[in-house]
């Protein structure tokens, strides 16, 4: 006999083996909560706003006030920002509303990528736009600084705060990318693998 | 208060279990897991259960649903080592029926499915369960012809690891 048919044929067999699950178990599985990737990507995704805006929090009003005189047309870009946020919010709902367990799989991993994929487009808006409100906050401290401690030392030039501030926003990005690198290589490692199994099958 | 649908559910699923025990043992290699994605999957067959309509069959929606949430949706837990080999204890054999050499070739098959990818293993599956090519592809949202390219090349690949 050909091993697949006789494959086949075992594989019907074992129908009778499998220990069967009550109604009272069935009853209590209802009622308890899915560990899916899914859910995972929304909490996550979750904190995550609430962190990255939640960060405004902790500083004071004293030193956005200030900050807000030094640099007005930087509460433009502020205002700016919130629409973005809001804009961002309602993509990820909506490709989270998109994500459906009665698609075909190829689907379902699409749906759960590309939400997955506005957030971390949210993250990497946040990273420019933390740089640019950064750059002119580190700036200010810097000119700060020296006019304070009254040393004797030479003010850096403009291009010496540029270059420092330059090389501290690498190790911040580098930093960020290797985290969410790490967490969602984790998270994302099966969905990735399968998704393409699936894209390679059909080209 | 238990209400109708739960009702209904709990009764379609109990009929139907099997199904998602196949599954779970193509995809899981102990029985905690097996435990914990029949969970899984049962959860979501009732996260779904309010769109499912009557036209189609409770069978046809619990393989997709099943499928999806092995391949997709289900983490497996740390514990799951992925290289164990297929337990294969669980197929019984009567007295009457043994043969020691289909029994090896089984077993060697079993263990040549182990190691398939999640989506061979759903490919495997399917035509286990004798579906047709139109609900393979469907089901995987892959083309009927590549589906079936792909489905030969997975028979070749079993029948090369039993015939060297």
């Amino acid at each position: 006999m050909d091993e697949l048919e006789l494959l086949k044929k075992d594989w019907k067999k074992q129908e009778g083996s499998f220990q069967q699950i009550s109604e009272k178990e069935i009853y209590g599985m209802l009622h308890k909560g899915s560990s899916s990737i899914v859910k995972w990507i929304l909490i996550i995704s979750i904190l995550e706003f609430i962190v990255l805006n939640g960060i405004g929090f902790f500083i004071t009003d004293k030193e956005i006030e200030n900050f807000q005189k030094l640099h007005p047309y930087l509460n433009i870009i502020e205002k700016f920002n919130y629409l973005i946020l809001l804009g961002f919010i309602y993509l990820f709902y909506k490709n989270y509303q998109s994500i459906c367990v009665l698609d075909s799989s190829k689907k379902l991993i699409k749906n759960i990528i590309k939400t997955r994929k506005i957030v971390n487009y949210y993250i990497y808006w946040n990273v420019f736009i933390g740089s640019f409100f950064g750059s002119f906050a580190f700036y200010d401290g810097f000119k700060e600084g020296y006019q304070k401690t009254n040393t004797n030392i030479e003010p850096l030039s403009d291009i010496g705060v540029l270059i420092i501030f330059i090389f501290s926003m690498l190790i911040v990005i580098t930093l960020i990318f290797v985290f969410y690198k790490l967490l969602y290589g984790i998270l994302l490692n099966r969905l990735n693998k399968n998704f393409n199994e699936l894209k390679k099958i059909d080209y | 208060m238990k209400s109708e649908s739960e009702a209904l559910f709990v009764k379609e699923l109990k009929e139907n279990q099997n199904i998602i025990h196949k599954i779970c043992r193509l995809y899981t290699t102990d029985e905690d897991s097996h435990n914990d994605l029949f969970q899984e999957i049962t959860i979501q067959l009732w996260k779904a259960f309010p769109n499912f309509r009557g036209d189609s069959k409770f069978t046809t929606w619990a393989y997709r649903v099943g499928l999806n949430t092995a391949i997709t949706l289900y983490r497996k837990k740390k514990r799951t080592i992925d290289t164990i080999e297929f337990d294969s204890s669980f197929h019984k054999v009567t007295q009457d029926d043994y043969n020691f050499e289909e029994e090896e070739k089984l077993k060697l098959l079993y263990s040549a499915i182990s190691e398939l990818n999640d989506i061979e293993k759903a490919l495997v599956f399917l035509y286990l369960e004798d579906k047709d090519y139109t609900e393979i592809s469907e089901t995987l949202g892959i083309s009927e012809v590549n589906a079936r390219v792909k489905m030969n090349r997975v028979k070749g690949k079993l029948k090369k690891i039993l015939n060297p």
